[in-house]
Parts: C-alpha cells; structure tokens; sequence
C-alpha cells in the first residue's frame, strides 16, 4: 500500500502542477517540449502506481524511469530558480548596503 | 477564508518537489537493494497488494483512462475550427482585440479556408462572426498599402511578437460579450504594459495605434 500511495500522490500532483503550467504557455512564446516528457512521466507514475499492487519491484523499476523523465523539468526548473533568487539577493545586497562597495 | 491562487500554486510546487523526491528515492532503494533470503514483507520490499484493493484500482484505472480518452476526444473536435489571419497595421504596437458575436457588425470574411481578422488602425474590432477560440495555426501579418509580411509567433521563442493571447467575458446589461486579446510587440514591450484589457480601447480612444 505505501509504494501505491507515494507513487500515485507524486504522479497527481506533479501531473496536476505540470497541466497548470502548461495552460500558462498561452502568456509564453511557446510550450517546452521538457514539460511534455515530464507530464507523460507523471502519467507513467500512475500506472506504477497501479503495478505495485501486482508486482512492487517491476513497479519501483516504471517508478524510477518515470522519476527521471519527470526530473528532466523539474531539475532544470529548480536550479534556474535558486540562481535567479540568489541574483535577486546579490542584487538587493549591493543596493541596501552601497558603502560596502 | 480566501486563499490567493498564488498561494495554493507555491504550495503545489513545493509539494510537487517533496513528493518526487522521495518518489525517487523510494524507487531507486527498491529498484537496486536486493531482499534479503527469507524476509517477510515490509515497507521496503511490499507484497502484492489485498485483491479488493487491486479491484478498485482496476476500476479506477479504466475510469481514468476513459475519461483522459474522452477528454483527448472533445479537446480535438475542439480545435477542428478554421485557423485564423490576423492582419494588423504596420507598424502597431499594443493590445489588440476581437469582440465577437456583435449583432450589426460585418461577420469576418473566410479566405483560403482561413477566417481573416483585419484590425483597423486602433487595433480593435468587432464583428458578428460568433465566438472563436484561436489557436496555434492560426497566423500574423503587418499589413500595408504595399502588401504584407508574417509576423514571428508564439513558435519563434523570444522572438516572437505576438504575446499574451487571451480570451475574455463579460456581462453588462447588453448581454454577454466575448472577447480575444493579444499583445503585438517585442517580449520587453509586453513586460512593461500594465493594464492589458483597456490598452486597445485606449488606443481606439486616442484614435490611432501606437506605433513605432
């Protein structure tokens, strides 16, 4: 039952969050093909999901793919994130504390 | 109590993370730890799942899958309207917009298969032509005494000079009113425009586009 339930709560919820953005792309130039590959993973984890209550180990094996072709957006994602707020810092650093410079 | 959109879709993300993150881990540790001899089953290594579960489950996933097939279905009757020309003046810089459904005005002309929506120089118009959602084939041209030229759309990245396409309601004592907006213009022109929804109109008001 815990393998289901991970499996499926990761794969609804990053499903749901990649449709979200995805239905933002009509105020971006265009969709990115990562958030298709990571949605088909999404849908991958839910039948991993569903596998795991016949077959855990096969099921952890779909799971482990579907992870992958999800972190293949969401890695990127992540780490353009953190270098955008640690610039923000830098930059409201550098105008806060002008003396220092 | 409201909760701001904002708010539930960090919340969305942050989850998200956790969940796949420990999705991951949890997947990985089963997928390359080997069950020790005679171990019973446990959390790292559970047994197929009780056979009630597995029929609810099976049901549920037939559910889902018609209803996924179902949606695929209506989303592609959806899209099998005619695409779209749009041709705006040259030059324009700003919101444009459509209003359709307005009884008394001209219905747009359909050339080549194609609906041709020709903004006047206020970029705004209306027509009798009932609602239409645009899509990803529909096109974009600068139009002028001495032709045309295509536009780089949503499919040039950066590049592109049409943005923000959006489709709108609104109720008022005259009935329903259906609108489609989009910003022509370069991704830093449309970044720095704050009031979207009455930027056409204010050109209309100021009775000219915005231009170069």
């Amino acid at each position: 039952m815990f393998p289901f339930s991970l499996y499926a709560i990761a794969g609804i919820l990053t499903g749901v969050h990649l449709y979200l953005l995805l239905g933002l792309t009509a105020y971006a130039p265009a969709a990115n093909l990562l958030e298709w590959i990571a949605l088909a993973g999404s849908l991958c984890l839910l039948a991993a999901a569903g596998i795991s209550l016949f077959k855990p180990r096969a099921a952890a094996r779909v799971a482990l793919i579907a992870c992958l072709l999800i972190w293949t957006f969401y890695a990127p994602a992540t780490v353009k994130t953190l270098q955008t707020k640690v610039l923000r810092h830098r930059v409201v650093t550098e105008h806060s504390v002008p003396g220092e410079h | 109590m409201h909760v701001a959109p904002e708010t539930i879709y960090s919340v969305l993300t942050y989850l998200s993370l956790l969940f796949l993150v420990l999705a991951t881990a949890y997947a990985a540790l089963v997928s390359f730890s080997s069950r020790p001899d005679g171990e019973t089953a446990s959390w790292t290594f559970p047994g197929p799942g009780k056979g009630s579960l597995r029929k609810a489950v099976g049901v549920a996933g037939i559910a889902l899958a018609v209803g996924l097939a179902s949606w695929i279905a209506f989303a592609l009757r959806g899209s099998s309207r005619p695409a779209s020309r749009f041709l705006i003046p040259e030059g324009y810089i700003g919101w444009v917009k459509v209003e359709f459904g307005v009884s008394g005005a001209p219905p747009l002309p359909v050339e080549g298969g194609k609906c041709v929506v020709r903004f006047s120089p206020s970029g705004f118009l209306k027509t009798s032509t009932p609602e239409q959602s645009m899509g990803e084939r529909d096109s974009y041209y600068y139009y002028s005494d001495s032709g045309t030229h295509a536009l780089a759309d949503r499919t040039s990245g950066a590049a592109s000079l049409i943005w923000g396409q959006f489709h709108s309601q609104a109720f008022g004592s005259s009935g329903k009113h259906t609108y489609e907006q989009f910003f022509v213009g370069t991704e830093q022109q449309f970044k720095e425009q704050v009031n979207p929804t009455n930027q056409a109109e204010g050109n209309a008001a100021r009775g000219g586009a915005v231009n170069k």
